[in-house]
């Protein structure tokens, strides 16, 4: 691995010198408005200012993937994001709804992040970034990080063309993880030089914590429990629209069969002597949660988007870590890997059909 | 019905493939293997066909079981429609022993020679259902 360490004022550098020198036509990254960050997509490079202050902010509002979900454009998108987003990218990338080389994807370290408004409310105490220790002392506080963060055990930036990993201090290691990457630095006007960025020991310590809280999350176990779980869903489909990786052009619960109306509705009724309005309530959720399960990045943004306050994470990132435990395979992880349900052996799964 | 007169006839509703399963099911009916009716076999060319959703959708609306059946891993008519369908399978299964559906839902092999297996299975798959139960969504409002 190619890369160089950087004080957090030369950042606002490679990022303008990404744009300056067309290594990218533009970039998707994060901004600060007021206490507030959200994403801006940036051509002009003068419109880059104090990067450093935004790009390790705790705050997840929208998936960055589902930005450029289905962009199958020429111009060249560089994305600047936490892990799960840069993840959900190659997934994306992978189900042919974003074109590989039309991406460059810049991985940001993330220690964990909070529900965007929770994060503008809180700036004062949370600042532009935080460690695990200052997670703890803020949780004291009564300011949590969001459930998806507190399970993912994916959050060091190892994954996408460039990571940007925090190297303590004011201090952040740029370095190229696969060749594009590096040739996009060095395109960039970054000197560079062989850099390991071994981090085995902290990644198996966020692995063992995010296992001990997926497992003090509350499970749902049986048709009682999901049907309230779901009681107070009102099939948005917000849930499905903020989702990066669910990404059919014309969803089966858009159409008529899955979304009866009028007539259609009144025959069901009739059938069954009477039927739950707005419909398919359950059906839609274990038919979106199966759609999902292979691709599921686990960020969590179909919580954060529920109106109702559902605790989604519960549902949609705990039962896809499961199949994903069946299939051996971590999303986002490998841009090479097949997806589960592109692929077979003669010689598996039978203990699973039992 | 069964139930008007005391005893509970699970409802079980089968995916099956044409090539194998669907054409055990004749070979079955041919031998004069006796079976228990219960079976309301619903014929696809492929198992690649099922879609998780179908096994969703019978069982909300109150099928009391539901499986789904093709040829034998490597003898599939389509070479390997049904290496496919068994990931989805999993995938499935695995979703429903999550959240506790999983016991009403199956899943074999059997091939078009396999009238007696198909005979047996059917005999078995509504004993488990009978002793399961009535589905309870079958007289929820959903």
């Amino acid at each position: 691995m190619k890369g160089t360490e950087l004080n957090y004022g030369d950042l606002e550098g490679v990022f303008k010198g990404l744009l300056e020198n067309k290594v990218v036509d533009c970039l998707i990254m994060p901004r600060r408005v007021g206490n507030s960050v959200s994403y801006m997509l940036v051509r002009d490079k003068d419109k880059i200012a104090t990067p450093e202050s935004v790009i390790f902010a705790p705050s997840f509002g929208v998936n960055a993937a589902n930005i450029v979900k289905g962009w199958m454009i020429a111009e060249k998108v560089g994305i600047v994001a936490k892990p799960c987003e840069i993840r959900a990218a190659i997934e994306l990338i992978k189900l042919t709804q974003l074109n590989e080389d039309s991406v460059l994807l810049i991985t940001v370290d993330c220690a964990g992040a909070f529900a965007n408004e929770v994060y503008a409310a809180n700036y004062a105490d949370i600042g532009d970034h935080v460690d695990s220790a200052k997670i703890k002392e803020l949780a004291g506080k009564g300011i949590s990080i969001r459930d998806a963060c507190a399970i993912c055990d994916n959050r060091l930036a190892d994954v996408g063309d460039i990571a940007i990993a925090q190297a303590g201090g004011e201090k952040a290691v740029v370095a190229g993880l696969t060749e594009k990457g590096e040739e996009a630095l060095s395109a960039a006007g970054l000197s560079l030089e062989d850099k390991e960025l071994d981090r085995a020991a902290e990644k198996e310590k966020i692995a063992a914590e995010a296992k001990q809280n997926l497992e003090g999350l509350p499970k749902i176990s049986s048709e009682e429990a999901l049907e309230e779980f779901l009681r107070d869903c009102i099939v948005c489909k917000n849930c499905r629209d903020v989702c990066p990786v669910c990404y059919c052009k014309e969803c089966f619960f858009d159409q008529p069969l899955g979304n009866p109306a009028g007539g259609d509705l009144l025959n069901l009724a009739e059938a069954r002597g009477a039927i739950e309005v707005p419909t398919n309530q359950l059906l839609y959720h274990l038919t979106r949660v199966y759609h999902v399960s292979t691709t599921c990045v686990a960020c969590g943004a179909c919580e954060d988007a529920c109106p109702k306050d559902i605790p989604l994470t519960r549902f949609y990132p705990v039962l896809a870590k499961k199949v994903q435990e069946v299939f051996e395979y971590v999303p986002g992880k490998d841009a090479k890997e097949p997806l589960p349900f592109t692929t077979y052996e003669e010689d598996e799964l039978e203990e699973c059909l039992r | 019905m069964g139930e008007e007169k005391g005893g509970f006839e699970p409802k079980i509703v089968g995916f099956t493939c044409n090539w194998c399963t669907y054409a055990g099911a004749d070979l079955a009916g041919t031998s004069r293997k006796k079976y228990p009716p219960n079976a309301r076999l619903i014929r696809m060319m492929c198992t690649a066909r099922f879609d998780p959703m179908f096994a969703f959708k019978a069982l909300l609306n109150g099928a009391d079981g539901v499986f789904i059946s093709g040829c034998h891993p490597g003898e599939c008519h389509y070479i390997k429609g049904n290496f496919y369908a068994r990931r989805r399978i999993a995938a499935m299964r695995t979703i429903l022993k999550q959240l506790g559906l999983d016991d009403r839902v199956k899943s074999y092999w059997i091939s078009a020679s396999e009238g007696v297996k198909f005979a047996n299975t059917m005999k078995n798959i509504t004993e488990e259902i009978r002793e399961l139960g009535p589905n309870p969504m079958r007289d929820k409002i959903l």
